[in-house]
């Protein structure tokens, strides 16, 4: 009973925000708590004229999104595979993964405007147009943009958990079978390959979705505004307690969407499967294509491009002092902005590191606690509540626990901040974690033990510095998910903490371009920072104990 | 309600009333109209934190400075919490009252007007007259949007920070003459204008809607009247009916065809200096100077108002009942209101908005500083300036931003 008191702990403290939090959007909805929102939410927001609008739109650009992400997955894996390109992005993308999706929208916008840099870099030279053309707008009215900035980053993540299962699967072999057999390289993919990789990417397509589904910051930065997606059509009536009610019913609603999206999806998968048997039996052979092969590889590179053009425009505006259109480059730079000492850069990037390193530190203790609990076999191994907060629409979780927070008085705490970016960053702390951890070869340990040395030291001196590769890894990762955070801050933040995702959110509808590229620099490259040192510290390590032990023998040899 | 209300309030604050006050003896509760020497002695070490607007470069950097000031001359520390749209405050605040939070709140200090000054008056959410006790009050010039914010009485319950008008920044070397009515800027738009304004109830949009609502029932007396009341009193359909009619036939001239906004009125003033739009709106008569000298405008605009006028109003800040440093709130307050802090906030070179102090009544010294800035011939022309419309009162925004989002948000 005592040994498993840990483990349930850390469970209570890891559901305490996700079950308070439901519970505390579910009750305003429902009409029970009249204090903090009276009315009767659900009949408010029904009858909002802008939530039908609203709800269509949160479908049509998170299932379109989610729909494209599937598909260009699958059409880059099969086309790079094997491929010198697949050499090279799968270096580019992890970093590419690390850049926040607000910054990503913010250089979207600077690159593609009528009056934007890809323009200006055509103008008037190649269009004739001496002013910006009027045939289409960004943020567009249909929603395009915004299913584009979720695709181009959102497609390197599933990519990237697909490619780390393609070892498990024999896709060589399977191919050689294949093709021996006499099917084209297409066919194997979808007959043999597909079917055992999708149940292993299956989890990361349903966060995907959820996210696309529920995003807040890039559908307020790429999305139409009128009406906007749901969930910031919900952000706007939390705030007022007069429809605070309404809001908490719309929350609710959303979730339930999210949940009848991945029935629904769970119902395609086997209407598929069962056409895919049918088919697979048909013993059709197919051609081979190698125009596929071609389109697969420059869809990726433009979509990797399009990532890198958007970072690259913000870096350019980030030094600009003057670019009017349709010049191609700016007429007057300014680069004092980075080195001015500027309080307006310096204190969100303080605000930001200080949460992002505790809610890191948070999730690397409480992961390797609950991991090492499992090994000794006092906590259950149940890797899927773990993301819960993933799937979980945002605002129907944050909502409710604004709410709790009011009602104890602990909204714009520092530790409830930290508190709620823990949520998020656990997941993928544990994620990384959990797969090193039941890899890693006990001998180690149990020389260790044999050898008189406790749990404790076993731990730190021999466990902890074999994990430290994966360790790095995963507190890079939860810096880069704290940083990009802009929900669990605003909301729970009670405006105290402004960090580099707030001021460049709220910073869009009016500061200067200039600013607001360093804003989004600025985001951008503290997670990059975190992923160079992770890469850097394990080979510092090795190092060291290199010099160490050459050290060690010399001496031994001399004495 | 009011009492049941204090006196769970009582219950809750009780004890740890009574901690506080067992700790520290020493700090003294300040009242609006303490001593005014109490309340800079009880201010020393305070942290405020001023929910302002904080979507202007300018404005954020003004701020900064006052901080500085504020933190040599009084020890008072000025945080800036910078908020998208102060109406998610007022929705705060209230949601902190009715949680029975009557102490220890997160805003000390907000930059309020028009209707949302009036929700927070309404439903009981302001320290007091403070503003009133407030030295620098004595250099405030006698205006009637100082007296009544949006028809609604002040009553020292905020205290007067800037002055603000509508106005068009045109770029002329892309239109020659500039349209100076409603129906001439529709005229503008028909014949391929490049014109856009911010949805409300984003501020600017809503102002620009009120000010074709003056324009289209120009010599109207009676609905004109009406204005000037509570909107529940007026037959609001059959007053705003012009208006619609208007906005039916501007918004397909568009930039974004009425589907598509910009978000706000500095996302209007980018888009002019990117030749997406020829006219952008703002509340600041002197902007465009400001914003030419910053390298954010070409040499070629200039601002204008309507031939008839357009709205003008007065800007304040205000403490709200359960705010932490109230004594601070109002050093900060009382700063704003120096000669020395509204001079610089009136020179473009910093934020470029016109003074709420009387410079008549001033010292030569003190005169000096504002006969120093130099407005530019990119602001609105002095003589312009004084074609002022008053705003309708503060319930008509509400109501216009309901029906503008029933007719045009879907």
């Amino acid at each position: 009973m005592w040994r498993r008191l840990p483990a349930v702990l850390l469970l209570a403290l890891f559901g305490c925000p996700i079950v308070l939090g439901l519970l505390g959007t579910l009750l305003p909805a429902l009409g029970a708590t009249p204090n903090l929102a009276p009315g009767n939410g659900f009949a408010m927001v029904l009858q909002d004229s802008r939530f039908v609008g609203a709800t269509l739109l949160s479908l049509k650009t998170g299932l379109g999104a989610t729909l494209l992400v599937l598909l260009f997955t699958i059409i880059a894996l099969v086309s790079l595979h094997n491929s010198r390109l697949w050499v090279w992005l799968s270096a580019t993308l992890p970093p590419l993964l690390a850049v926040p999706h607000a910054a990503i929208a913010v250089g979207l916008v600077f690159l593609i405007a009528p009056s934007g840099a890809l323009v200006r870099l055509l103008s008037p030279a190649i269009t004739g147009w001496t002013r910006p053309p009027d045939m289409w707008l960004i943020p567009d009215v249909y929603g395009l943009s915004l299913i584009l900035g979720l695709v181009i980053k959102e497609t390197p993540f599933l990519l990237l958990t697909a490619a780390a299962q393609l070892p498990q699967l024999n896709v060589d072999a399977s191919l050689k079978i294949g093709r021996t057999l006499g099917y084209s390289p297409a066919r194997c993919w979808s007959r043999l390959i597909l079917p055992q990789l999708y149940p292993r990417i299956r989890l990361t397509l349903l966060i995907i979705m959820a996210f696309n589904l529920t995003v807040v910051d890039m559908a307020l930065l790429l999305g139409p505004s009128n009406p906007p997606t749901l969930s910031v059509f919900l952000m706007s009536l939390v705030n007022d307690p007069g429809s605070r009610a309404a809001a908490s019913a719309g929350a609710v609603l959303l979730a339930v969407l999210v949940a009848v999206c991945f029935a629904v999806v769970v119902i395609l998968e086997r209407l598929v499967s069962t056409v895919a048997r049918v088919r697979a039996r048909s013993g059709a052979r197919g051609r081979g294509s190698s125009l596929f092969r071609v389109f697969g590889k420059l869809l990726a590179l433009l979509s990797v491009s399009l990532s890198i053009a958007a970072l690259f425009v913000l870096l350019i505006w980030s030094v600009t002092q003057r670019w009017r259109f349709p010049d191609a480059y700016p007429s007057a730079w300014a680069f004092d902005r980075w080195f001015s000492g500027n309080s307006s850069l310096i204190d969100p990037a303080i605000s930001t590191l200080t949460i992002a390193s505790a809610a890191a530190l948070l999730a690397m203790v409480a992961a390797v606690t609950w991991l090492e609990l499992e090994r000794r076999g006092c906590a259950p191994k149940i890797d899927g509540i773990w993301f819960i907060p993933l799937l979980v629409p945002q605002v129907s979780l944050l909502f409710g626990w604004q709410a709790m927070a009011y009602w104890v008085g602990a909204d714009g705490h520092w530790l409830t901040v930290v508190y709620t970016h823990w949520l998020y960053t656990m997941p993928y702390v544990i994620l990384i974690l959990a797969v090193a951890w039941r890899e890693l070869d006990p001998a180690w340990s149990h020389a260790a033990h044999a050898l008189g040395a406790g749990y404790w030291r076993v731990l730190f001196i021999i466990r902890l510095p074999l994990l430290i590769k994966p360790l790095s890894q995963a507190f890079a990762i939860a810096i880069a998910v704290s940083v990009a955070q802009y929900l669990p801050t605003l909301l729970l933040g009670g405006g105290r903490h402004q960090t580099l995702a707030i001021e460049l959110v709220t910073s869009f509808g009016g500061v200067d371009r200039r600013t607001i590229a360093a804003l989004a620099v600025l985001q951008s490259v503290l997670p990059l920072i975190a992923f160079v040192l992770a890469l850097l510290y394990p080979r510092w390590c090795s190092a060291r104990l290199a010099r160490k032990n050459a050290l060690a023998s010399r001496q031994w040899i001399r004495s | 309600m009011i009492s049941l209300k204090a006196l769970a309030s009582q219950r809750r604050t009780l004890v740890p009333a009574l901690l506080l006050a067992a700790f520290c003896s020493s700090a003294v509760a300040v009242e609006p109209d303490s001593l005014w020497s109490e309340v800079t002695e009880a201010a020393k070490g305070q942290t405020v934190y001023f929910n302002a607007w904080g979507g202007s470069e300018r404005i954020n950097e003004y701020l900064a400075w006052s901080a500085e000031q504020l933190e040599s001359r009084y020890q008072v520390k000025l945080e800036h919490v910078k908020v998208g749209d102060i109406a998610d405050i007022v929705g705060q605040l209230e949601a902190a009252s009715l949680v029975g939070r009557d102490e220890g709140g997160n805003v000390d200090l907000m930059w309020v007007n028009g209707e949302n000054f009036a929700a927070l008056k309404n439903t009981d959410l302001l320290w007091g007259a403070f503003a009133d006790n407030l030295p620098n009050r004595n250099l405030v010039q006698d205006s009637p949007s100082i007296r009544a914010d949006f028809s609604v009485p002040v009553e020292g319950l905020e205290s007067p920070w800037g002055g603000a008008q509508l106005v068009f920044i045109v770029d002329t070397a892309a239109v020659p003459s500039s349209p100076k009515s409603a129906e001439a800027l529709l005229e503008f738009v028909k014949e391929g204008g490049r014109f856009a304004y911010p949805a409300p109830p984003a501020f600017h949009g809503t102002t620009l809607v009120k000010q074709f609502l003056l324009e289209v029932l120009d010599g109207d007396e009676a609905a004109s009247a009406a204005l000037a009341l509570p909107v529940e009193q007026a037959d609001f359909d059959n007053i705003t009916k012009p208006l619609w009619d208007y906005l039916d036939q501007l918004h397909p001239e568009l930039r974004g065809a009425g589907k598509s906004w910009p978000i706000s009125a500095e996302m209007t003033r980018q888009l002019l200096d990117d030749g997406e739009v020829d006219i952008a709106l703002s509340f600041n008569p002197n902007e465009a100077s400001a914003a030419v000298q910053n390298d954010q405008l070409p040499d070629s605009v200039r601002t204008y108002v309507f031939d008839k006028g357009t709205i003008g109003n007065t800007h304040f800040v205000t403490i709200p009942w359960n705010a932490t440093a109230k004594a601070g709130a109002m050093v900060v307050a009382n700063f704003l209101l120096s000669p020395e802090a509204q001079a610089r906030k009136a020179d473009p070179a910093f934020w470029g908005e016109p003074t709420v102090l009387d410079i008549t009544a001033m010292d030569a010294d003190q005169r000096a500083l504002f006969e120093a800035v130099d407005l530019g011939v990119w602001a609105l022309p002095i003589e312009e300036g004084n074609n002022v419309l008053p705003e309708p009162h503060a319930s008509w925004a509400a109501a216009l931003e309901a029906a503008w989002l029933e007719r045009y948000g879907q």
